[in-house]
């Protein structure tokens, strides 16, 4: 492990970043400085000697040689100081981009119980602003100081060497800044502490808003929350300017006292010129390096003030997150542990940190294999037992041992190579179903029995959890609806083309009711008006669907053909109804499933709706009308319903579509490839393809009956695996909010078991399953798992419990009975009492 | 079971409105104020069902209220060894309200008698929308406690004398 991973990082003072693993770079830094400070005070002296000697010597090659020093020295220290610049960003971000890593390697590690009382803002917080300021500081921390200090100190020699006496006046200021300053500055700490505190505030209390809006909206508590937050909203405008009058008056009093400068050099300076004692050059020149002294001082004091916020932050950022993990992450001098499945728990509680007993005296063993079904009253401890089990919580006092060592000793990468757990609401992470369901494999790497090369679980197993766990058909629609590109799937798509012929042979009959055939004489219900006209798929950026209505030559074709006023007018009805209907709904996909209008473009076609109350179609400017072709292109007349569709319209488009393919084949034959059977087409899934049109609905019973019938044909001719693997690299998006409920479970529990694990835990994980999907695991829990892995399932159904080893029903944290189904039937205790209620 | 046709019937040019005509006459939505109607009648679906297709089955949690707009469907009841038919439904009928507040599994099984057109609406659109109006879920409520109170009632008054045994196991309306 590297030097600094040893001190936990909430310990590290900030200065320890400046130089870790920067050491060259700053002496880099350095070295470049002391060339900049030297290349700075030259023009100085070159200043002094055209006027001393060039022009008083009037010569002309002295003049050309100290002007072309004196540029070549100015254009030198504006090239080095853009290269400080640089060298100082790559360093600060570099130490922020270290720093944003290991505070985060450390947040995940926190207890459970931390991130109860911890807000997701907050953290989001800390992470990507609080910091930023510690960055900026550690790319400062050498470079800054020592250029200006030097500089200063150059100047200030330069000056002595000029005129000792002048120099001193000049710098007797200083002194005076330098006591009046921290003054300030002081208080203007103690009001940027306040400050990130009560930003800190702010972000809990618009987080909790935000995950509270339901009960904000259901009982109307609008005026109660806005009173909360302004009030935090007025402390913070209170701090900020206090904070803000000390910073800046730090600044002014800065100011001030380095103006004084010149007006001493002029009132001494002038007299001893005047007196002769002084030679005007030199005065020049003093004046100018004094001047000069302000910049590097000016300099000085911001790094003082962007090293105090800094600091400020970073201890403030440091000391919210100053816990320590609960257990170790990796074992110290040895590999993890391979572990039997026996499962030893005595006297066993756990309390929180408030004091709750949640847990007491629980006593039980499991052997390697056996199965415990944890029943009980909500509230009665069953995912707190889970979870200590689980490591995921550290219990208080007793023991549990698994395969004889301790659980609280083991490191989390001992307990992740032998466990695997499900949670009672499991998270899908942004990504691909593949990502998922290897996430558990892929983080602990413990499949060693079917390992590929790279240490995950191999296809074929990946597509049997699949199987087992009822995900298989859902990740086979996922698949059957990608599109395939030409480049990447040219055989695959010939394939399909093939497949199609055999499908409409076998099938077709038997899907007529659910299945919209693509047929050129036949008005497409299902399909855009844009795919009605074409009847096509182009391959050329322009002929896109989503640019026809910009299209010149389609607009053209449009007029032609007599389709554009009927369809502008469709354009607008349709507009106003969506308007109308969906007009004060938040933009949430399910609401625009059923409109052809996307919920991004809601805002633009209510403001043209509410435009073209006053207008006419053909007052409309070029745009406009664009726009409601646009949507009018888009309508779907079996899926968008909130405008009728006349026959007149119907009738034109089918004409269109014949004038538009004679057209196309005479005028750019290339542009459009038309519906064929005997052709890939690259616009529509793999599903529409093969049936060579599109499904009519999305009801369940329907896609079941589409589904048994691909699946045949895909078994009929070897395909499956192909489209599954296809499948899984479907996006489940953010928190797998493309997923339904009951596949988010499914995916959860497949992931869990593709890890083979001698432990399993399950806080009921079936609860959002339907009941078929449930039976379904339960058996595969009886018959796969049972004698394997040791299973510990918190389960809210009593009916599925019947063939567990043992059940344990809690009560109030304690264990209240303990046996195998029948035996606690017929005891009629507190299981009965559960399973039938009170009699 | 047979799709929404899509076709170009005389009925497509106003589906959106009949529907909205249908639900403004269910007791279920009655008492929802226009435009949250308009927004539940533009989320519904149709579909069609051929005879003999079932409609929802038995220990199913479908999620779905539907309202027969054709057709006439059979209410059974399986229970384990047979099957029996508990009544019919015909155009007009609306089924499982109650679906729509939360999950539930189905105790009967719905199966389709002749060609039947359904009006379906589903829970997660339902709630979805319920969800922007949430000063309105009491009318809701209201309308289904009011709808089990009549049935109660007319329970008691019909039957009560008749049947010797189903007064042990009355009181619903007590829930």
């Amino acid at each position: 492990m590297k030097r600094n991973e040893q001190t936990p990082i909430i310990q590290r003072s900030m200065f320890s970043w400046v130089l870790e693993g920067n050491g060259k770079l700053q002496a880099l830094l350095l070295l470049v400085i002391v060339v900049t400070v030297f290349a700075r005070v030259l023009p100085l002296e070159m200043q002094k000697r055209v006027i001393n000697e060039a022009i008083k010597l009037r010569s002309t090659d002295l003049l050309m040689i100290y002007c072309g020093i004196y540029l070549g020295s100015v254009l030198l220290a504006s090239g080095l100081k853009y290269l400080i610049t640089l060298l100082q960003t790559v360093i600060a971000q570099r130490v922020l981009a270290r720093m944003r890593k290991q505070l985060y390697q450390h947040i995940l590690t926190l207890p459970l119980s931390f991130f109860r009382k911890t807000q997701p803002g907050l953290v989001v917080n800390s992470l990507v602003t609080e910091l930023t300021t510690a960055g900026t500081f550690a790319g400062m921390a050498i470079a800054v100081p020592v250029t200006n200090v030097l500089t200063l100190l150059a100047f200030a020699g330069y000056l002595l060497w000029l005129n000792w006496m002048l120099a001193l006046i000049s710098l007797t200021i200083y002194p005076m800044v330098l006591y009046l300053v921290p003054k300030l500055q002081r208080r203007a700490n103690r009001a940027n502490k306040e400050r990130v505190d009560t930003g800190r505030d702010m972000s809990d209390k618009i987080t909790e808003s935000v995950s509270g809006i339901h009960e904000i909206q259901a009982n109307g508590a609008f005026a109660i929350e806005n009173r909360k937050f302004e009030a935090i909203t007025d402390k913070m405008e209170r701090i900020r300017l206090k904070w803000t009058l000390f910073k800046d008056g730090v600044k002014v009093t800065n100011n001030l006292f380095t103006n004084l400068g010149p007006f001493l050099i002029f009132i001494v300076g002038g007299y001893l010129s005047m007196k002769g004692q002084l030679g005007l050059g030199a005065l020049v020149a003093f004046l100018s390096a004094q001047e000069k002294l302000y910049d590097p001082w000016k300099e000085i004091i911001q790094f003082y003030q962007v090293y105090q916020d800094a600091s400020v932050r970073y201890e403030r950022t440091m000391s919210y997150f100053d816990a320590e993990p609960e257990f170790a992450l990796t074992p110290e001098g040895r590999e993890p542990l391979d572990l039997e499945g026996r499962l030893e728990v005595e006297d066993l509680s756990f309390v929180t940190d408030d004091g709750i007993r949640l847990l007491e005296g629980i006593h039980f063993t499991l052997e390697p294999g056996q199965q415990l079904g944890l029943v009980g009253f909500s509230g009665s401890g069953k995912s707190t037992l889970a979870q200590c089990v689980g490591q995921l919580h550290n219990y208080s006092s007793g023991s549990i041992r698994l395969g004889g060592q301790e659980v609280a000793a083991l490191s989390k990468q001992d307990m992740t190579r032998n466990m695997s757990f499900v949670s009672q609401s499991p998270f899908i992470f942004d990504g691909t179903i593949e990502d998922n369901l290897l996430y558990g494999c892929a983080a602990a790497n413990t499949d060693k029995d079917s390992a590929g090369a790279d240490g995950l679980p191999s296809l074929d197993d990946r597509i049997a959890i699949l199987h087992q766990t009822g995900l298989f058909v859902d990740v086979l629609r996922f698949g059957l609806n990608a599109k395939l590109l030409e480049e990447q799937h040219r055989e695959l798509r010939d394939t399909v083309v093939r497949v199609r012929n055999s499908f409409q042979s076998s099938y077709g009959k038997a899907l007529a009711d659910h299945v919209e055939f693509f047929d050129p004489d036949r008005y497409l219900y299902y399909a855009s008006i844009a795919d009605n006209i074409t009847f096509s798929a182009s391959n050329r950026e322009e002929f896109a669907t989503e640019a026809l209505a910009s299209n010149r030559y389609f607009l053209d074709f449009l007029v032609a053909s007599d389709l554009k006023r009927p369809l502008m007018n469709l354009g607008l009805e349709l507009a106003r109804q969506t308007v109308e209907v969906l007009g004060d709904l938040p933009p949430e996909a399910v609401f625009f499933e059923q409109s052809p209008l996307e919920p991004q473009e809601l805002p633009d076609y209510k403001e043209l709706v509410r435009k073209l109350k006053s207008k006419r179609l053909h007052q409309l400017d070029g745009a406009t009308q664009e726009k409601l072709l646009d949507v009018a292109l888009r309508f779907q007349p079996g899926v968008h319903k909130l405008v009728g569709f006349p026959q007149i319209l119907e009738d034109l488009i089918l004409e269109g579509r014949s004038l538009f393919r004679e057209r196309i084949a005479e005028e750019d034959p290339e542009a459009f490839k038309f519906y064929d059977m005997q052709a890939y087409i690259s616009s529509q899934s793999i599903l529409n393809n093969i049936l060579f049109g599109r499904p009519k609905t999305s009801h369940p019973k329907a896609q079941e009956k589409i589904n048994q019938n691909i699946i045949q044909l895909l078994i009929e001719e070897d395909l499956l695996e192909t489209i599954v693997a296809i499948g899984m690299q479907f996006q489940v998006g953010s928190k797998g909010d493309r997923l339904s409920g009951g596949q988010r479970q499914k995916l959860a529990i497949a992931r869990a078991m593709l890890k083979k694990s001698r432990l399993m835990i399950m806080d009921e994980a079936t609860s959002a399953l339907d009941n078929n999907s449930q039976s379904r695991i339960q058996n595969l829990l009886e018959n796969r798992w049972k004698g394997k892995s040791t299973l510990i399932a918190v389960v809210h159904r009593l009916d599925i419990i019947k063939n567990y080893d043992q059940i344990m029903v809690m009560k109030a944290g304690k264990i209240g009975e303990m046996g195998k189904y029948d035996d606690l039937i017929a005891k009629k205790g507190m299981l009965y009492e559960l399973e039938f209620g009170r009699k | 079971m047979n799709s929404n046709s899509g076709g170009n019937d005389a009925c497509q040019s106003c589906e959106f409105q009949e529907n909205l005509n249908i639900l403004r006459h269910i007791y279920f939505f009655s008492r929802l104020p226009l435009d949250t109607l308009k927004v539940l009648a533009y989320l519904c679906e149709r579909e069609v069902f051929k005879a003999g297709d079932t409609i929802f089955q038995q220990n199913d949690d479908d999620g779905q209220a539907l309202y027969i707009v054709s057709g006439e469907a059979r209410l059974l009841h399986h229970d384990g060894s047979h099957e029996s038919e508990i009544r019919e439904y015909a155009a007009g009928d609306f089924i499982g309200g109650l679906s729509l507040t939360g999950k539930m599994e189905r105790l009967f099984s719905l199966e389709a008698k002749t060609d039947t057109v359904c009006l379906i609406l589903y829970r997660e659109k339902f709630t979805k929308a319920m969800d922007q109006f949430p000063d309105q879920a009491p009318r809701i409520f209201q309308a289904m406690a009011e709808r089990l109170l009549t049935w109660e009632r007319n329970f008691l008054n019909d039957h009560a004398a008749t049947c010797e045994g189903c007064i042990q196991f009355v009181g619903v309306s007590l829930l």
